[in-house]
């Protein structure tokens, strides 16, 4: 595999597998982003999203497979955006993301202040951290995932929690880094959201992704309106057959764009 | 977020690839390098994070006051630097576990709970250097309450000693600031010791609940602990007079005091005071530091082929 950017790709994982005790978590799940690229892992409560993000960010070691963050020689490779972020009180957002930058001293002196104007809380920037808001918390835990300019962020679920207005707000910002050549994986229930920023959609369910391809594609290939529909379909196999995927890479949807793929077979209802 | 420790278990046939280096510069630096500054960095913050935490502050300021009070009210300030340390060691004995307790065992559980340490682990900080400047900083913060506590109230020493004294000293060249001086830095030491083992039992447990528990637990056992047990193995015969000088170095409470009695007390009422064997205690407070650092570095979080430092 190549261990170089000119390939464009963000992150490849390969065959990733993970258990917990007997429960077999995840089988055999490859993904792979490009740079630019915002691919959204959606899926049922349980079904390995965090495992998995966890995996990518290089927070756990999987069973077997293999992942990995092709270097470009950039200051910082992952970011990583957890749920619920939260913060040590008694600091100012500044602060907070000063010390941070201060483990990347390759970092110019401006990073702080170019990372709150990136993720819009230029103005906030003096207040206390238990004074924000928990929209503005999330916002905060994007910036410090950003600094150093990682090329890969994986966000764990950024808009649980928040109001609609918040998360097409988080959404926004996170497309905005994504131009600037920053793959994503985001892990998320809102779907709304997924469907109008993200480049990529994978659902995983038992253990596999059980679909993938571009949004409009998914809707194309279930019939329905919306990716929340579409999901539930997959999901819950109701939306017929043609929603399995199998092989290599390919641009089924002919949007130029390489899909994420697993390597499993999949029934429209689970079924291998 | 997973808790179950599971990771790669074939390094041959797992592994997460994350570019080796962060960039040509990063490449430049030395690992020492990098591990010193992340270490001061987070030490920093420490120190900043208890400069802005109002309840450890305020235990500070009781200990502080206790200290004195104790100082003040009993006869040891009057009678000079050694009878003041013998006043003063079972209270510092008791009350710089409870203050490190205060100060440890959420050091790092807190970090865990926020998902921090995940995030810290992204920037590339090792474990050493997170628990080596989670230590650190405390450490400076707790040693600097208790040792200048210590100092002055032992300042007030010379202002306060009758021409006679009225404790214990047959020959007055017995009782000197030197001695004393040695009860602060054995202080200090045990200081650093009851709170290497708070850090570590934070890095080790998974909840709150457990933290507080084992952190008590802890400290009950240094302060009475190993005393009841051995008052009891002797009466009972399963314990040796022979073999207690070894066993007092096995807590750190008893191997504190050994130590102060044998070198910063001396003589009680003309006679030398029977403290343990002073090598073996000073050892079995340096294997209690070594052992409860290398936990906390063991046990931060799990090493990930690859990825992790």
């Amino acid at each position: 595999m190549s261990r170089n950017s000119e390939d464009g790709v963000a992150i490849r994982a390969s065959g990733v597998e993970q258990t917990f005790g007997d429960v077999n978590v995840l089988s055999d799940v490859d993904l792979t982003v490009d740079r630019g690229e915002i691919a959204a892992v959606v899926g049922p409560n349980g079904s390995g999203k965090s495992t998995l993000l966890r995996i990518l960010a290089g927070l756990d070691g999987p069973v077997t497979g293999d992942v990995e963050v092709p270097t470009d020689g950039g200051v910082r490779n992952v970011g990583f955006l957890p749920q619920q972020p939260a913060f040590r009180q008694g600091f100012t957002a500044h602060d907070t993301l000063a010390f941070y930058a201060s483990l990347l001293p390759e970092v110019g002196s401006d990073a702080v202040t170019d990372t709150l104007d990136r993720v819009g809380l230029a103005g906030v920037s003096d207040r206390a951290v238990g004074s924000l808001s928990g929209g503005m918390i999330r916002l905060l835990g994007l910036g410090r995932a950003v600094l150093g300019d990682p090329a890969v962020l994986i966000l764990d679920e950024p808009g649980s929690g928040l109001d609609p207005a918040m998360v097409e707000r988080l959404f926004g910002v996170v497309r905005t880094l994504s131009t600037g050549g920053t793959g994503v994986v985001v892990a998320s229930h809102e779907l709304a959201a997924v469907q109008t920023h993200a480049d990529t959609v994978s659902v995983l369910d038992g253990g596999g992704f059980v679909a993938s391809g571009s949004p409009d594609a998914l809707l194309a290939e279930t019939g329905t309106g919306s990716l929340s529909e579409a999901f539930l379909g997959i999901v819950r196999g109701e939306a017929g057959e043609s929603t399995v995927r199998s092989g290599a890479d390919t641009d089924a949807d002919g949007d130029g764009r390489r899909s994420t793929r697993d390597s499993q077979t999949t029934g429209v209802d689970g079924d291998e | 977020m997973s808790e179950t420790g599971s990771g790669p278990n074939d390094a041959a046939e797992t592994g997460v690839t994350h570019a080796e280096d962060r960039g040509s510069e990063t490449a430049a630096r030395s690992r020492s390098e990098r591990l010193r500054s992340d270490l001061l960095v987070v030490a920093t913050r420490e120190l900043r994070t208890i400069a802005r935490t109002p309840a450890l502050l305020a235990l500070s300021v009781v200990f502080c006051v206790s200290v004195v009070a104790v100082a003040w009210a009993g006869t040891g300030g009057r009678g000079g630097f050694v009878p003041l340390t013998l006043d003063l060691l079972t209270f510092v004995e008791v009350l710089v576990p409870l203050l490190a307790v205060a100060f440890g065992y959420r050091s790092i559980l807190g970090d865990r709970e926020t998902g921090e340490l995940d995030v810290l682990r992204t920037f590339g900080v090792s474990r050493l250097a997170y628990v080596g400047g989670v230590y650190l900083g405390r450490a400076l913060a707790l040693v600097s309450v208790v040792v200048g506590t210590l100092l002055a109230v032992g300042l007030s020493v010379p202002f306060l000693t009758a021409d006679v004294p009225t404790f214990l000293a047959i020959n007055a060249a017995a009782d000197s600031g030197v001695r004393y001086v040695r009860f602060v830095v054995l202080s200090a030491a045990f200081t650093l010791v009851v709170l290497a083992v708070m850090v570590a039992i934070s890095a080790a447990a998974r909840t709150v609940r457990t933290a507080f528990a084992l952190a008590t637990a802890s400290a009950a056992t240094f302060v009475l602990g190993l005393d009841t047990a051995l008052i009891a193995g002797l009466a009972s015969g399963v314990v040796s007079e022979n073999g207690l000088p070894l066993l007092l170095a096995l807590s750190p409470n008893t191997a504190f005091r050994g130590l102060v009695l044998s070198t910063a007390v001396g003589v009680v009422g003309g006679a030398e005071v029977s403290a343990g064997h002073p090598l073996a205690n000073a050892v079995g407070l340096l294997g209690w530091w070594l052992g409860t650092v290398a936990v906390a570095v063991w046990r931060i979080w799990p090493p990930v082929d690859g990825f992790d430092r």
